[in-house]
């Protein structure tokens, strides 16, 4: 039961939180009507009837969609969302993180195999806001796993919810959401894929079935990595009976995906070394609130 | 027969394989291959005995092979749980790199195979030796016969300046550790209660030392840490390893990084286990260990993003894999006396990654090899997209990879995994070890990113080598190597539990008994999934098997939703966004490939301000050892040589002369030694 709840919220609940910020956040800014917020699953069906392209016949191409798609997958079967996670007796946080980098080194190797220039970029930019980004969310999490006194993410949340709010992990709550903006990949931190400037990035060469693919991949990344930071570090609703605890996590990640969204529709991309100075930042205070964990605060 | 003498056996076996393979050395092709076979069955036999010991649980001894009376030692072949795992390595590593020499060797046609086999036998046989004796004396013995050993080896072009550089530069480094290590020994020796150079008399000695001049103490084990440091590559001291890795032929820099430097940390556990008995020492310098591997971890593994040559790049990602094991094995140290459950499993998590580096540091390094033997260059700006020709070797080079970078499901996961868990719940112990985790984490993804490059840039994308490259996979003798180590990093990989059970007996063995607690205790009962219970209350879990049914659950899913659709496909031209460019015009190369990344961080380098200095031509003079300390040597070396072959005239009656003076000198050393008898 738990593997459906969490599957559906990651496949179904995704592309509709997409389809929402598209209509009620971004058309509203630009003061147009926008789409129905249904419109991506129409995209996705589109995609997955049309031709599939192939410029270079390669391996890596053929599956590394299907890798980043099931990757991002497994890492929701192991986030707890609401309630206890499928597969969290089998994976703790450095699982997770791990899982999650998986989906990132397929874009890469992607980026890799298609061996065009605009693809390169788009893979080297990819690798070096991973780099920078990846250590925020384990700083975040260690933090929380020494408060807890265990690795596992389900702990964590019920430590939060019966001993939290600590300084200390709402120091680590600020730090995770500054980070949600580059792990979904929005603006002004959508550099590997920067559609103006390099088409695409590591996705220049892929279209239909492969497309639809890694772009269900990163709908269904955007409610795992929101989950995380809903569940962990902010302690409301855990303690409810079944479909309400499971309600009130999901309205949490509405609510993060939306304030995301806002964000990305005023802001302007930012250049890879501003982003890398930015975030050597926020790894600074995560390194903060971390030793702030560990004197006890 | 007893279990050890196979070990014995496989000794003598190895010798008689170096005299065979010396007179066979002018049929290159079978010298190899008979160099092959004793390898092979020598390996089979030290694994058997390994085996053993791991399975049953208990110590192997032999009876005396030989005896010092003077010095109170004898030669003992012993084999512990610890021993057993450094034998097990050795045997896997020396039977793929032989096998993988048979046909790469051939390439060197002017160079006699007399300096290679027979030598790469003795190496062996040197190795094992190491690890199953328990007296400091033969210790060390063994120790300078596979240094000298391993030099020749890394010289073998004699005819490459750069080889014969490293090569000079390796051998001072590694003989002035040997030298601290003799030190470090001898001083223990003199301070013994029992004059015998026994582990458990040098043991006594070193407790007696703590009492009356603590201060010794830490000099004593200053030297051996220094000593290992520079065998095993840890920085500021395993400054030869990046020069001498990348000339040494591939086969045997597989070799070197996958069971030459693993006798650092070898070295390392023998003098805090062995030499020194559990104290405040432990605690103290279990962390400067693990400092020291943190820093060689982060410093090793960004310069190995800048790196365009092959080889080079792996050999600073083995300073930079070493820093990961000696970072577990000092948080082990560290914590032995406070929390036994963490420490046993940092330990542990430690030898895990020994193993696990033996298998996919030899694995990448015949990967380099291969597509060095294809192309003829290591410059990755000069050759790519292997792929296309060379698909096996490129699996096995993606699995490495993989493996070596820490993707969940292969082998190097398992055991970082292990080290960062005991070092996080050690951080509520001692916080350091918290702060050095985050950073071998952020590490682990720039791991990442140099391996996609390695990979990516090496074996993926369009085929772009010379015209003279031979389109075809590396012959069989070379693929079976890779596959096998290859197949190792999944096994280790998906049951984790299958070497931890072994692991446990060997880091148990080394400790006090009934030191460490039960192994179901810490790592559950299940088969399948590694659970930690560290002291009740912290947990961690990981179980491969069921994650990684459920990733292929998901991969299905995945694959029935692409083919929903019934997309049809179509070859069409790459995109370059209707501009008409050559290939080789808008190749993206590989040293821009993290240039922003490697930017920030050289932007580190000069903001820290450096003092003007008075004379700072001369400053740099002391700092360019080159020019004061290695030239000369060579020079001096050289020197000395010619003086000595003046004195081989060719005349018969000459060196008997020598053979007379000679045998005269010995009697009266043993006289001397031996009291008269």
């Amino acid at each position: 039961m738990t593997f459906a709840i969490n599957l559906g919220l990651a496949l179904l609940i995704g592309p509709l939180l997409a389809g929402i910020v598209r209509k009620v956040v971004r058309a509203r800014v630009h003061s147009r009507q926008g789409p129905p917020i249904t419109q991506p699953f129409y995209d996705l069906l589109k995609l997955l009837g049309k031709e599939d392209l192939q410029s270079v016949p390669s391996l890596v191409v053929q599956y590394a969609p299907l890798v980043a798609f099931a990757s991002v997958l497994v890492a929701a079967l192991l986030t707890p969302m609401g309630m206890r996670a499928p597969l969290g007796q089998y994976g703790d946080m450095i699982v997770f993180a791990y899982f999650v980098t998986i989906a990132a080194v397929a874009v890469v190797m992607t980026g890799l195999a298609c061996a065009s220039p605009y693809s390169m970029i788009g893979a080297g930019r990819e690798i070096m806001m991973h780099l920078v980004v990846e250590p925020v969310l384990i700083i975040c999490l260690i933090t929380a796993a020494i408060k807890a006194g265990s690795l596992l993410m389900w702990d964590m949340a019920a430590w939060n919810y019966l001993n939290g709010p600590a300084p200390s992990m709402v120091v680590t709550a600020v730090v995770l959401f500054l980070a949600l903006q580059a792990q979904v990949g929005k603006l002004p931190f959508d550099i590997p894929e920067a559609d103006q400037e390099i088409m695409g990035g590591p996705f220049i060469e892929l279209s239909g079935p492969k497309l639809a693919m890694f772009q269900w991949a990163f709908f269904a990344r955007q409610v795992v990595y929101a989950s995380v930071l809903a569940v962990i570090f902010i302690p409301w609703g855990l303690g409810f009976a079944f479909p309400w605890n499971v309600g009130a996590h999901l309205l949490k990640v509405i609510v993060l995906i939306v304030l995301v969204g806002v964000i990305d529709v005023v802001n302007p991309r930012l250049r890879i070394d501003q982003a890398m100075s930015y975030f050597f930042w926020v790894i600074f205070v995560a390194i903060v609130a971390m030793a702030l964990a560990l004197i006890g605060v | 027969m007893a279990v050890i003498d196979l070990l014995i056996g496989a000794l003598i076996l190895l010798t008689v394989g170096a005299a065979v393979t010396a007179l066979l050395a002018k049929w290159r092709a079978v010298c190899g291959y008979v160099a092959f076979l004793f390898v092979a069955v020598a390996s089979v036999w030290v694994g058997v005995a390994a085996f053993h010991v791991l399975s049953t649980g208990s110590p192997l001894s032999g009876a005396p092979v030989l005896t010092i009376a003077p010095l109170n030692s004898s030669l003992v072949f012993t084999v512990d749980g610890l021993s057993a795992v450094f034998l097990l390595i050795t045997s896997l590593v020396a039977v793929c790199a032989t096998l993988f020499s048979v046909r790469y060797m051939l390439v060197y046609k002017h160079h006699s195979l007399i300096r290679y086999y027979p030598i790469l036998l003795l190496f062996f046989a040197s190795v094992i030796s190491v690890v199953s004796v328990r007296n400091m004396l033969f210790f060390l013995v063994f120790w300078e016969f596979m240094t000298l050993a391993s030099y020749v080896l890394v010289v073998f072009e004699t005819d490459n300046p750069e080889a014969r550089r490293a090569g000079l530069q390796y051998f001072i480094a590694t003989h002035i550790a040997s030298g601290c290590i003799l030190l470090a020994t001898i001083l223990l020796y003199t301070y013994a209660p029992v004059k015998s150079f026994e582990f458990g008399a040098l043991l006594e000695g070193t407790r007696v030392l703590m009492t009356t001049s603590p201060a010794l103490v830490h000099l004593i084990l200053g030297l051996f840490v220094i000593g290992f440091a520079t065998k095993a590559g840890i920085l500021p001291f395993g400054f030869w390893l990046p020069q001498a890795h990348p000339v040494a032929p591939s086969p045997f820099s597989a070799v070197l990084s996958g069971c030459m430097v693993k006798l650092g940390v070898y070295g390392l556990l023998v003098v805090f286990t062995s030499l020194t008995p559990l104290s405040h020492f432990t605690t103290v310098w279990g962390v400067w260990l693990a400092a020291l591997g943190t820093i060689s971890v982060f410093v090793a593994s960004l310069t190995a993003l800048q790196q365009t040559d092959s080889k080079r790049l792996l050999a600073f990602s083995t300073i930079g894999q070493m820093g990961y094991i000696w970072l577990g094995i000092g948080t082990g140290l560290a914590l032995l006396r406070i929390s036994p459950a963490v420490a046993v499993v940092a330990l542990m998590a430690g030898l895990f990654h020994v193993v696990n580096h033996a298998c996919f540091k030899s694995l990448l390094f015949l990967n380099a090899g291969a597509a060095l033997y294809r192309t003829g260059t290591r410059d990755m700006d000069k050759a790519g997209g292997l792929m296309r020709i060379m698909p096996v070797t490129a699996a096995a080079a993606i699995v490495g990879s993989l493996a070596i970078a820490g993707v969940p499901g292969l082998n190097g996961f398992a055991s970082k995994w292990l080290i960062f868990t005991s070092g996080i719940v050690g951080g509520l112990e001692i916080p350091l070890f918290v702060f050095l985790v985050v950073v071998a984490i952020f590490i682990s993804a720039v791991t990442l990113a140099y391996y996609m490059k390695f990979v990516g840039i090496l074996f993926l994308g369009k085929l772009h080598v010379g015209p003279e490259v031979e389109r075809r996979e590396v012959p069989v003798s070379m693929v079976v190597p890779q596959v096998f180590m290859g197949i190792l990093c999944v096994a280790f990989g998906v049951l984790p539990m299958l070497a931890l059970k072994y692991l446990y007996v060997a880091a148990s063995g080394i400790l006090p008994p009934g030191y460490s607690p039960p192994f179901a205790s810490l790592f559950g009962n299940s088969a399948l999934a590694v659970r930690l219970g560290l002291s009740g209350v912290h947990s961690a879990a990981w179980g491969p098997l069921a994650i990684l049914v459920a990733f292929a659950g998901c991969l299905v899913l995945g694959y029935l939703i692409s083919r929903m659709g019934g997309a049809q496909t179509r070859e069409v031209p790459m995109w370059l966004c209707g501009e008409e460019h050559d290939f080789a015009e808008v190749r993206y190369p590989a040293h821009s490939f993290l240039l922003t990344f490697n930017e920030y961080f050289a932007k580190l380098y000069p903001s820290i301000p450096v003092p003007r200095l008075p004379r700072p031509a001369a400053i740099l003079r002391l700092f360019d050892i080159d020019r004061w300390f290695y030239s000369p040597g060579l020079r001096w070396g050289e020197r000395i040589i010619r003086a000595i072959s003046a004195t081989h005239a060719g005349y018969p009656q000459l060196y008997m002369l020598w053979m007379i003076v000679g045998a005269a000198l010995a009697v009266i050393v043993l006289f001397s030694m031996g009291g008269g008898l």
